[in-house]
């Protein structure tokens, strides 16, 4: 039932500042869903152009990055973001954060891409006929008019994943955050994809199992267990989480440790 | 029976969206007074030039036609059954015209023009503190994601033959239950990294 009420949309000030750098304060914060812990004792703060996070599956990488828009809120420690505290700075995240996903099937909400396009400007305040415009001028800035009235279900995954991206861009946020957004895609369209995200202005935090997406990246994280186990240049990070790789495969094959 | 929208500028597209579903209301009204057959197949012939009038792809929504026609042969036959013949051959020329017609608008309304000519509709709820924008997001969602169900559930199938060898297992729904709900939370999420169903706070 709660999802038909309106919310009462009262003038509510601003707590986020989008210039803040460090954009992203965590203190000794952490988080348990269920029983489990998915992330403990995380003191580090954000500020590169270009971050990466890597890390097993289950490290807590995606729940990490989901901090970061406050999708997910710590309930250890403090988390400060764009100069606010995280539960305040919230609900006005999805202004300064765009947040791409993994599966661009589980992202994009509308049946045209003129439409995806355009839902972030209504989400902002435009009016419909102003956002429809303004999404075909963003689209044509981009290269993509003639995708504007395809259906997202006929596009091919390099396609939909550059709707997702240009969806959230729209919104002109601060941070760009891109959960394994190459995941689904062939060689070609991740590499497209890849240049693309690396010619943005934005701040980027992007996480991904290829370590090869990291070239011209300025920091890496490394998460281990839910904690940062190494945190520094690609050169250092990338080279440290190889050697750990090889020496745990190379360790007798277990397959009941996969 | 959802037919996808059909991408063009023809003359059917650039009709306004309120004109066209009003258009088929009174059509609607108008013909439910109408008993005689001949009307009927007149209207038919002007349904189909204008589905012809969209050029191949409109002649190939008429494909419409298929899955319509078992259900239309039935309603036949029980009329023919019950002594009623000439009365039933009306009753489906009805049908024929005002289904094809509710399509036509379908395949050359944009989905956010058709929410913004019912959208005056759902406004009594805003009255109440329900949310007007909501059903019209609900609309888009179930017309984005249907034919993903759909890819979600002939991916299972496949699964399954590939190990069980035959097709259509009661045991599929389990499963995709679940990933239909995995889906609407990744989906959910997704709508509140964007904001929310309720847009921004100004």
């Amino acid at each position: 039932m709660a999802f038909w009420l309106t919310k009462n949309r009262q003038e509510q000030a601003r707590v986020c500042d989008p210039e803040a750098n460090p954009f992203a304060v965590f203190e000794g914060a952490g988080l348990e869903i269920g029983n489990r812990r998915i992330l403990s004792d995380l003191t580090l703060s954000l500020k590169e152009d270009r971050i990466g996070v890597i890390g097993l599956n289950g490290s807590g990488k995606s729940t990490f990055v989901r901090m970061l828009n406050g999708l997910r809120l710590p309930d250890h420690g403090s988390l400060r973001l764009f100069g606010a505290e995280a539960e305040k700075a919230a609900p006005e995240l999805p202004r300064h954060v765009g947040f791409v996903f993994q599966n661009p099937d589980h992202q994009a909400i509308f049946p045209t891409v003129e439409e995806e396009i355009a839902f972030g400007l209504t989400q902002l305040g435009a009016d419909k006929r102003e956002s429809r415009e303004r999404a075909l001028v963003f689209l044509q800035a981009h290269g993509c008019e003639a995708l504007a009235a395809s259906p997202i279900a006929e596009l091919s995954e390099g396609q939909k994943q550059l709707v997702c991206i240009l969806s959230v861009l729209v919104m002109e946020p601060r941070l760009l955050v891109l959960d394994e957004p190459m995941t689904s895609l062939d060689a070609l369209a991740s590499r497209r994809i890849r240049d693309k995200i690396l010619s943005l202005p934005q701040k980027i935090v992007m996480v991904s199992h290829d370590l090869g997406h990291f070239e011209g990246f300025d920091r890496i994280l490394w998460l281990e267990e839910g904690r940062l186990r190494m945190d520094g240049s690609p050169f250092e990070v990338l080279r440290a989480f190889e050697a750990d790789i090889s020496r745990r495969s190379g360790v007798k094959l277990e397959l009941a440790a996969l | 029976m959802i037919s996808i929208y059909l991408q063009g500028t023809s003359w059917l597209h650039r009709i306004p969206a309120g004109l066209k579903l009003l258009a088929v209301a009174i059509a609607s009204l108008i013909l439910f007074q109408v008993k005689s057959p001949w009307v009927f197949l007149a209207c038919l012939v002007v349904v189909a030039v204008c589905y012809a009038s969209l050029g191949r792809q409109g002649v190939a929504q008429l494909k419409l036609l298929r899955g319509l026609s078992y259900f239309l042969g039935i309603l036949l036959l029980f009329h023919w059954v019950s002594g009623t013949f000439l009365e039933g051959v009306s009753v489906i020329l009805r049908l024929l015209v005002l289904v094809l017609a509710a399509n036509l608008v379908s395949v050359t309304t944009r989905l956010d023009d058709m929410l913004d000519a019912v959208m005056p509709l759902f406004m009594p709820l805003e009255w109440i503190g329900l949310s007007a924008r909501k059903p019209a997001l609900g609309v888009a969602l179930v017309l984005r994601f249907a034919p993903y169900m759909m890819q979600i559930f002939s991916r299972l199938r496949e699964a399954y033959q590939a190990r069980a060898g035959s097709t259509n297992s009661w045991k599929l729904l389990p499963p995709l239950a679940i990933q239909c709900l995995r889906m609407s939370d990744n989906v959910a999420d997704a709508l509140r990294a964007r904001g929310g169903s309720e847009g921004l706070p100004r």
